[in-house]
């Protein structure tokens, strides 16, 4: 079999996809949450797609940063969202907030602003009832200094 | 430093076991304690460390701030309409002042 100018472009284009899905940036930044989660509650969380951390990755002033968190959960006595927490480990002060939920009772979604000092990973923790803790991060460039 | 003022969004009824969702915001500068005065001071921290929302005294929802919550917390967060009664909403500051807004809620 002879390797055409064809099959080596789409070849190429596999291998080049590939190292964007798992990109060094973002697994480093998973690496060093999970890291620091560790540090900060002694357990170990697991990356999850069931947490949405949503925030703007552009914006101009650090004051006021937009987010909203939200977890898939039925929020049932079995099965729920004990308490979520958010850290900033770019800030002076990691800790930004911690959410607390009732099963039956309240949703797993919040909205609020919170202050940023640089350009960072932010952190989103869950802790579920049965204890896992699940995570996820985003990347937010914010233009100026929120917490000075 | 204006006297902060606690303000909610909040529908007056809903069905039984309707989600419904709620808005809350306190005015308060959130003295982060990071800050300098023009002597080189540190400037106290004085911020709402703690805001729970109550139906029917049971607490249903709870946030505890840190020094990164902007000024004028803001929440927006989702409650399931469960009995009719009233919806108590408290912002607790550094310092022990203790700010508050209850709400009337018809379940029909």
């Amino acid at each position: 079999m002879s390797l055409t100018r064809r099959d080596l472009l789409i070849a190429g284009s596999v291998v080049f996809s590939g190292v964007a899905l798992f990109s060094p940036r973002s697994a480093r930044a998973n690496d060093e949450a999970l890291d620091l989660v560790k540090q900060l509650t002694g357990r170990t969380a697991t990356v999850s797609d069931r947490l949405h951390l949503i925030m703007p990755t552009d914006f101009p002033t650090g004051y006021t940063v937009p987010i909203s968190l939200d977890i898939d959960s039925p929020m049932t006595e079995a099965d729920h969202v004990r308490q979520m927490r958010v850290f900033a480990p770019r800030n002076p002060l990691i800790e930004v907030a911690s959410f607390n939920f009732v099963p039956q009772r309240s949703l797993p979604r919040v909205s609020t602003r919170i202050r940023l000092a640089k350009p960072q990973h932010v952190v989103a923790v869950a802790e579920m009832n049965d204890g896992i803790l699940l995570m996820t991060t985003t990347w937010v460039r914010v233009a100026t200094d929120g917490c000075a | 430093m204006t006297t902060p003022t606690p303000r909610v969004i909040v529908p007056n009824a809903a069905a039984k076991g309707e989600i419904f969702q709620v808005k809350t915001i306190i005015s308060h500068e959130m003295e982060t304690g990071l800050r300098h005065d023009d002597q080189g001071n540190v400037i106290p921290r004085k911020i709402i460390n703690k805001f729970i929302c109550r139906y029917n005294e049971t607490v249903v929802f709870s946030v505890d701030l840190h020094e990164a919550i902007s000024a004028n917390p803001f929440f927006e967060f989702s409650l399931r309409a469960t009995e009719s009664g009233r919806l108590d909403f408290v912002w607790e500051e550094d310092g022990g002042a203790v700010y508050m807004l209850s709400h009337q809620f018809t379940v029909g």
